[in-house]
């Protein structure tokens, strides 16, 4: 692969990297350095890459793989109580137009962020970046049954957590 | 669509039954302005995913940025192979020099030893008389001195002699 295809090809995808990324890390320049580490490892595997069956999985792995490690090497420095870093999350959404839309918008927000990691991440693959399950496989390196497990209890806990919203208003 | 249409999409979904493209339809679908009330939370869930994929790197200068560290050139072949080599050069250099220094300290605490003669009888036959005529000399040269004390002793011991005879 030469610099011109790496431009063309693989550069676009920074956007669901770092959507990605940032849904490990909660905070943008983090994101954002994950995402050009993941670039530079590209660059430099990319004579595996024609082996590679699906590199935009490929790239999403080494995204989650480095998130992962950043997170590991962050929590050892220091320990972040857990409020914090779901502040952090919640200023990374984009205001809404209405307050009251706003307001629900939020409280999704606060459902998805209290599913597990795991949940967390196959309902962002599959919900917001609308991979199929075979990429979801090959992105969380898991087989597909429990790729077809998390999202299952993660929509479910969604949808009740939705339907005790619209029987009491909470 | 249909409200009936879009409540048994929905329930696909909770199921996991829905294809990518079902998946789209729904979000299609909750985009648009007209949805029933009891739908109005679901709604705003597909709108979370719909706003969570605008969220794109801003960076304007990201791209720029990669590019230059990708094309960045490592250092070359020859620089990497040299400077390999020195540093193992180095190391050898310390080896050497610390054996060197220590081999010095080791062969001034012990002295090397006398050259023996073990192996030839004759030799060694010759050096041992050598040695013991040394000894047998220096008892000689000892024995004339010895005499001549032996002298005083016994001209000693006849003035004490003579002494007690005068006395008596």
């Amino acid at each position: 692969m030469n610099l011109e295809a790496f431009q063309n090809r693989v550069l676009p995808a920074k956007n669901k990297l770092f959507r990605f990324a940032l849904r490990f890390l909660g905070n943008e320049e983090e994101a954002k350095d994950v995402v050009q580490e993941v670039f530079i490892r590209v660059w430099n595997g990319r004579e595996q890459m024609n082996e590679v069956e699906n590199w935009e999985a490929w790239c999403m792995r080494i995204t989650r793989n480095l998130s992962l490690d950043r997170i590991r090497s962050i929590n050892r420095k220091q320990t972040q109580p857990i409020e914090e870093t779901f502040d952090v999350k919640l200023e990374t959404l984009s205001p809404h137009e209405s307050t009251e839309a706003h307001e629900s918008m939020q409280r999704i927000t606060q459902l998805i962020a209290a599913l597990p990691e795991k949940q967390r991440q196959v309902i962002h693959l599959r919900d917001v970046e609308g991979y199929t399950y075979n990429e979801i496989c090959d992105i969380l390196e898991i087989d597909m049954n429990q790729v077809k497990v998390n999202l299952f209890r993660a929509r479910n806990a969604v949808r009740e957590k939705l339907m005790k919203i619209n029987a009491y208003g909470l | 669509m249909d409200s009936k249409n879009i409540n048994a999409l929905l329930e696909k979904y909770w199921n996991c039954e829905t294809s990518l493209e079902e998946e789209q339809q729904l979000k299609a679908y909750f985009r648009g302005k007209e949805i029933p009330e009891q739908l109005k939370e679901t709604a705003v869930l597909f709108q979370y995913f719909d706003e969570h994929k605008k969220k794109d790197l801003t960076d304007v200068g990201f791209d720029r940025e990669v590019l230059q560290k990708v094309k960045a050139p490592k250092d070359g072949k020859v620089r990497k192979l040299f400077y390999n080599s020195m540093r193992i050069a180095a190391g050898i250099a310390v080896l050497v020099v610390a054996t060197f220094l220590v081999r010095n300290e080791v062969r001034q605490s012990n002295p090397a030893p006398v050259e023996d003669t073990y192996d030839d009888p004759k030799l060694a036959f010759e050096e041992t008389k050598k040695a013991l005529q040394m000894i047998s000399k220096s008892f000689g040269s000892a024995q004339d001195k010895a005499k001549k004390i032996n002298m005083f002793n016994e001209a000693q011991k006849s003035i004490q002699k003579e002494e007690t005879d005068s006395n008596l």
